[in-house]
C-alpha cells in the first residue's frame, strides 16, 4: 500500500500556488529573465567565439536570479508557523497524529516546491545562456543553481525558525529580512577590514564572509570587478557550502525542537514599574537603559503630536533606550571606520572608506525604514486599532503627520550618529567638507525617499505581514537594481543607462560625490535630487490620500 | 412625570450595499438615561446601525442625530458626543493601561492634567484600577472588556454605545458589568447596548430594538414587546396519569377546533403533559381548564410557559419561518408521545 502524502505538503504547496502573489510573482520573474536575455541576445547573425557577451548575460542572470532569491523565498515561511499560531490551528497540528518532523517538513517541502518552481521558471531563460556559448554546464549553470537551491533551503529553514518564535506575521516577516540582509551584506564587512585571510581575526572574518554568498556568486559569475577589496580571496565555494548546509540543518533542528506545546507558553508582564522598585534597582536601571523603559510616563503633552508619542510607545524596537543604543552603535562604527583609514588599518582610501560608511548607512535605512513604516497604517487595520483612531477627533492630516514623524525622528537620528564619522573625514581632509555636506543631503533625501514608499506602499495592505514583505521587496528592488545595473556597467549597460539607473535613488549620488571606486564617473546630481523629491511628493501623497480615504464614513 | 429628552433619534434610516439593503428605513428614539438593547442575529443590521451613529459609515437615506447633532455632517461633535466600544478591542502592544488611556485622553484634546485624573476616574468606574500598569496585550478578554468600557468613557460622552460588552466575561464580572452599565445610566448617560446575551440584557434595558433583515421588528419596553409578540402563547396542563395524556390532547385538540383556532397539541407521556399554543386571551382560555375538569380530569397544574426576552426574540428572528410551534417553547423536556 501506497503511503499517502504528507498532508501539510499538499496545503502549503497548494495555497502557496493559489495565492495571486505567487502566481504574479512567478509570471513577472519569467518576463524579467526572458527581457533579461533577449536583450544580449546576438542580433546580427555573428557568433560571439570569445564567450564575453554570453558571460555577460550570465552575469546578470545570475544576480538576478539571486535578487530574486533574496526577495522572495523568505516572505512565505517567515508568515508559515506564526500565522498557524495566531489561527490557533498549530494547536489542532499539534493534537493531530502528526509528529514535529512530519509538521515540519510538511511546510518546508511545501515552500521548497515553491522555491524550486521559481528556479524552474528561470530555466528557459538559463537554456539560452547555455546555447549562447561560452558557460560550462556543470562548473557555471550547475553551480549556480547548486548554490541558489542551497540558499533557498537555508533561508527556507531560518524563516521557519524565526517564524516558531515570532508572535505576529510581521514580526516575522521583518526579522527575517533583516537576518537574511545581515547573513548578504554584514557578514562581508570584516573581511574588507582584514583581508588576506592572516592570523585568528582574518580567518574568523574569511570565514564569516563564507556565510553570504556574494563571493560565491562573483567567483561563478568570473567577476572581479567590484570594488570589494578582499571578497575575490574568500576562501572557496565549499566553505559556503558546508556553513549553508550545516546552518540550514541547525535552523530546522531548533524549529523541529520547537514543535510542541510548549511553544504556546508565554508569560504575560506582570507590568512591574521602576518607580515601585527600591532606590537601588532604580539606580542599577537607570545606569543599563538610561531611559528606561518600565518607568512610569508622563501624560503625552499639548506640544507632540498624541500619533507620534503612541507610535514611539508601542513600538518595541522604537523606545528611546533602543535608539540610543542604535544611535551610538552607528557612531562608534562610524569613528572607527574612520580611524581605520586614518591609521592605514587597511589600505583603502578614506573615499573608499566614506562609500563604505554610505553603504552601511543605507543598508540600515533599507532595513529599517520598511520595518517601520511598512505597518503605520495596515498594522492599525490588523490589530482594530484604526476604528478606534477614526472615533477621536484627530483629522486624517495629524494621523499622517504624527505616523510619519515617529518614522523620520528615528531614522533622522540614525543618519546624525554618522556625523561623528564624517567630522573625522572633514579633520583628516579638510577639502572634503563640501562633498560631505553633499553626501550627508542625500543621505537626508534617502531617508525620505525610503519613508515614503515604505509608508505609501504598507497603506495599500490590509495585512501587515502583506505590506511588510510587499514594502521589503519594492524597497529592496529600488536600491539593488541600479546596483545590478552598475555591476554590468563595462557590458552589457552603457555609461548613460547606467547613469540613468543610478539616478533612480540618492545612493549613487552620494557614492559618486565621495568618489567611491567605481562611482566617479557619473553626473548623478541634481537629477537625483529631482527623481527622489518627486518620487517622495507622489508617494507621500498617496499615503495622505489613503488616510484621508480610510477616516472617511463609508 | 416629564419625559426625558431625546438623545438618539434615527428616521428612515436606510443604508444599501448595491442590490442588498443592510438597513431597511429605522426609526428609534432613545432618552437621556435610557438603556437601548440593541439585538438582532447575525447580520441583522446592528453593526450597521451603530457604525451610522458613530459617524463610521454614510447612510444611504434617512437620518440619525444625537443630542441634535447631525451623525453625518457634524462628525466632530458626534466624536465627542458619543463614547462607542466596538467588539474588537483594538489593542496596542508595548502599551501600558495607563498610556493607552493617556494617548486616547490626548486624542480627544483632553489637558494633561485632567487626563492623569480622569485615567484613574474611568479606571475606578470599569473597576480596573489595578491594571493601570498592566501590558494592553498581556490583559485577558474580560479585563480587556473594562478598559475599553474605561477607554470608552475617557471623553465623558452623553451617549455609550457598547458592542457585546459581556462578551467573554465571566459570572461574576458579567454581574459587575451590569452594574456597572445601570450605574452609568443613573450618571445621566444615554447608552445603546448589543448583546447576544439575553438575559443579561433583559435585567438592564428599559428599551429593546429587535431587528432583522435591516429591519425593526420591535421596538419599545421589554413588556410592550412582549405584549406585540405574544399573540400566541404556550400553555401546559400537568395532568396526574400518564394514561390521560392521549384523552386530553384530544379533548383540547377538539375544543380548539370549536374556537377556530390553530390545532398545535403536543402530549408528553413521560411527563404526563399536554402542551399546546394559543391566540385566546386569559378570559378566552379560562373554560378550557372547566371544560377538562367537566369531562372529570384531574389537572394538576394548567399554567402559560413564561415567555422571556430569548423567546421574543427567537419569536421575531423566526418570523419569516413558520410560526415556532408548542415543542420549541421552553419548557421541561421528555418523549413526545401523541402528536396531532
Amino acid at each position: 500500500m501506497s503511503r499517502p502524502l504528507n498532508p501539510l505538503v499538499r496545503r502549503e504547496f497548494f495555497g502557496i500556488l493559489r495565492s495571486p502573489k505567487a502566481f504574479g510573482t512567478l509570471l513577472a520573474l519569467t518576463i524579467v529573465f526572458s527581457i533579461a536575455v533577449l536583450m544580449r541576445w546576438p542580433a546580427d547573425g555573428t557568433v560571439d567565439l570569445s564567450g564575453s557577451q554570453s558571460l555577460e548575460v550570465f552575469r546578470i542572470f545570475g544576480y538576478g536570479l539571486l535578487a530574486g532569491i533574496v526577495f522572495l523565498v523568505p516572505a512565505f515561511p517567515a508568515t508559515s508557523i506564526v500565522n498557524e499560531k495566531t489561527d490557533g490551528t498549530l494547536a489542532l497540528l499539534l493534537n493531530s497524529p502528526l509528529t514535529p518532523i512530519s509538521i515540519y517538513v510538511g511546510k518546508l517541502a511545501g515552500i521548497l516546491l515553491f522555491a524550486f518552481l521559481v528556479l524552474l521558471a528561470s530555466l528557459p531563460a538559463a537554456a539560452a545562456c547555455y546555447a549562447m556559448g561560452g558557460i560550462d554546464l556543470f562548473g557555471g549553470l550547475g553551480l549556480l543553481y547548486l548554490v541558489l537551491t542551497l540558499l533557498i533551503f537555508q533561508y527556507a529553514t531560518l524563516a521557519l525558525l524565526v517564524s516558531s518564535y515570532a508572535q505576529s506575521a510581521d514580526a516575522a516577516v521583518r526579522l527575517t529580512y533583516t537576518i537574511v540582509l545581515a547573513l548578504l551584506l554584514v557578514t562581508l564587512v570584516p573581511q574588507a577590514f582584514f583581508p588576506g585571510n592572516q592570523g585568528p581575526i582574518g580567518q574568523l572574518a574569511t570565514w564569516l564572509s563564507s556565510l553570504s554568498p556574494i563571493p560565491v556568486m562573483m567567483q561563478l559569475m568570473g567577476d572581479g570587478s567590484l570594488s570589494s577589496r578582499g571578497l575575490m580571496e574568500s576562501p572557496s565555494s565549499s566553505a559556503f557550502l558546508f556553513l549553508t548546509i550545516v546552518s540550514a540543518m541547525i535552523f530546522a533542528a531548533v524549529t523541529i525542537s520547537r514543535l510542541n506545546f510548549r511553544i504556546f507558553d508565554r508569560s504575560k508582564s506582570q507590568g512591574v514599574i521602576t518607580d515601585d522598585l527600591g532606590l537601588t534597582a532604580r539606580l542599577v536601571r537607570r545606569f543599563v537603559y538610561i531611559v528606561d523603559p518600565q518607568r512610569r510616563k508622563a501624560g503625552i503633552p499639548w506640544y507632540l503630536n498624541p500619533v507620534m508619542v503612541k507610535e514611539f510607545r508601542c513600538r518595541k524596537f522604537g523606545r528611546s533606550q533602543w535608539l540610543f543604543r542604535l544611535v551610538a552603535v552607528c557612531a562608534v562604527i562610524s569613528i572607527v571606520l574612520i580611524f581605520a583609514a586614518a591609521t592605514s588599518v587597511t589600505s583603502w582610501g578614506v573615499e573608499t572608506i566614506g562609500g563604505l560608511l554610505v553603504v552601511l548607512q543605507v543598508i540600515l535605512v533599507v532595513v529599517m525604514t520598511p520595518s517601520l513604516a511598512s505597518g503605520l497604517i495596515s498594522g492599525e487595520r490588523d490589530g482594530g486599532g484604526w476604528e478606534l483612531l477614526r472615533l477621536t477627533p484627530l483629522s486624517a492630516a495629524k494621523i499622517v503627520r504624527g505616523k510619519l514623524l515617529s518614522v523620520l525622528w528615528t531614522l533622522l537620528l540614525v543618519l546624525m550618529a554618522t556625523v561623528p564619522g564624517y567630522l573625522v573625514m572633514i579633520y583628516i581632509r579638510p577639502q572634503m567638507s563640501y562633498q560631505v555636506q553633499i553626501v550627508m543631503i542625500c543621505l537626508a533625501w534617502t531617508v525620505i525617499y525610503t519613508l515614503a514608499i515604505s509608508s505609501a506602499m504598507g497603506s495599500l495592505f490590509r495585512s501587515t505581514a502583506v505590506a511588510t514583505s510587499a514594502t521589503y521587496v519594492t524597497v529592496m528592488l529600488l536600491f539593488l537594481t541600479p546596483l545590478l545595473i552598475w555591476l554590468g556597467r563595462d557590458a552589457p549597460f552603457g555609461h548613460s543607462v547606467v547613469e540613468n539607473a543610478l539616478t533612480a535613488n540618492p545612493v549613487g549620488a552620494a557614492l559618486s560625490i565621495i568618489e567611491t571606486p567605481g562611482f566617479e564617473g557619473y553626473n548623478l546630481l541634481p537629477g537625483a535630487w529631482i527623481v527622489a523629491g518627486v518620487v517622495s511628493l507622489v508617494m507621500f501623497s498617496i499615503f495622505g490620500l489613503q488616510v484621508w480615504r480610510l477616516t472617511r464614513p463609508v | 412625570m416629564a419625559e426625558a429628552e431625546a438623545v438618539v433619534e434615527t428616521k428612515d434610516l436606510t443604508k444599501r450595499y448595491d442590490e442588498f439593503t443592510a438597513l431597511d428605513s429605522l426609526s428609534i428614539t432613545v432618552r437621556r438615561g435610557q438603556i437601548l438593547g440593541f439585538i438582532g442575529p447575525n447580520g441583522a443590521g446592528k453593526t450597521t446601525t451603530i457604525r451610522i451613529l458613530v459617524g463610521l459609515s454614510k447612510p444611504t437615506s434617512g437620518s440619525a442625530r444625537i443630542a441634535g447633532a447631525d451623525c453625518l455632517t457634524e462628525s466632530r461633535k458626534i466624536k465627542q458626543l458619543v463614547g462607542y466600544m466596538p467588539d474588537d478591542f483594538g489593542k496596542y502592544n508595548n502599551m501600558r493601561v495607563s498610556e493607552y488611556l493617556d494617548f486616547f485622553g490626548a486624542a480627544y484634546s483632553i489637558g494633561r492634567r485632567d487626563r492623569t485624573k480622569r485615567i484613574d476616574e474611568v479606571l475606578e468606574i470599569a473597576g480596573a484600577g489595578y491594571m493601570k500598569d498592566l501590558f494592553v496585550d498581556a490583559l485577558s478578554r474580560g479585563m480587556q472588556q473594562r478598559v475599553a468600557i474605561a477607554r470608552t468613557l475617557m471623553h465623558d460622552p452623553q451617549v455609550l454605545i457598547l458592542d457585546e460588552p459581556a462578551n467573554g466575561l465571566d459570572p461574576q464580572a458579567r454581574i459587575d458589568m451590569r452594574s456597572m452599565l445601570l450605574r452609568l445610566a443613573g450618571m445621566g448617560k444615554t447608552l445603546i447596548v448589543t448583546s447576544h446575551i439575553l438575559p443579561e440584557l433583559a435585567r438592564v434595558c428599559d428599551m429593546v430594538a429587535m431587528i432583522t433583515k435591516g429591519k425593526l421588528r420591535a421596538f419599545g419596553t421589554l413588556d410592550e414587546i412582549m405584549r406585540d409578540i405574544q399573540q400566541r402563547r404556550t400553555f401546559e396542563i400537568q395532568l396526574v396519569d400518564d394514561d390521560q395524556v392521549a384523552r386530553v390532547v384530544s379533548s383540547v385538540q377538539g375544543w380548539l377546533k370549536q374556537h377556530d383556532q390553530d390545532v398545535d397539541v403536543r402530549g408528553a407521556q413521560a411527563e404526563t403533559m399536554v402542551r399546546f399554543t394559543t391566540s385566546l386571551n386569559d378570559r378566552e382560555i379560562t373554560p378550557l381548564l372547566a371544560h377538562l375538569v367537566s369531562a372529570g380530569e384531574a389537572v394538576a397544574q394548567f399554567r402559560e410557559v413564561p415567555t422571556d426576552l430569548e423567546d421574543a426574540f427567537l419569536s421575531v428572528a423566526n418570523e419569516e419561518r413558520p410560526r415556532a410551534s408548542a415543542a420549541q417553547a421552553p419548557a421541561t423536556g421528555g418523549t413526545e408521545v401523541a402528536t396531532s
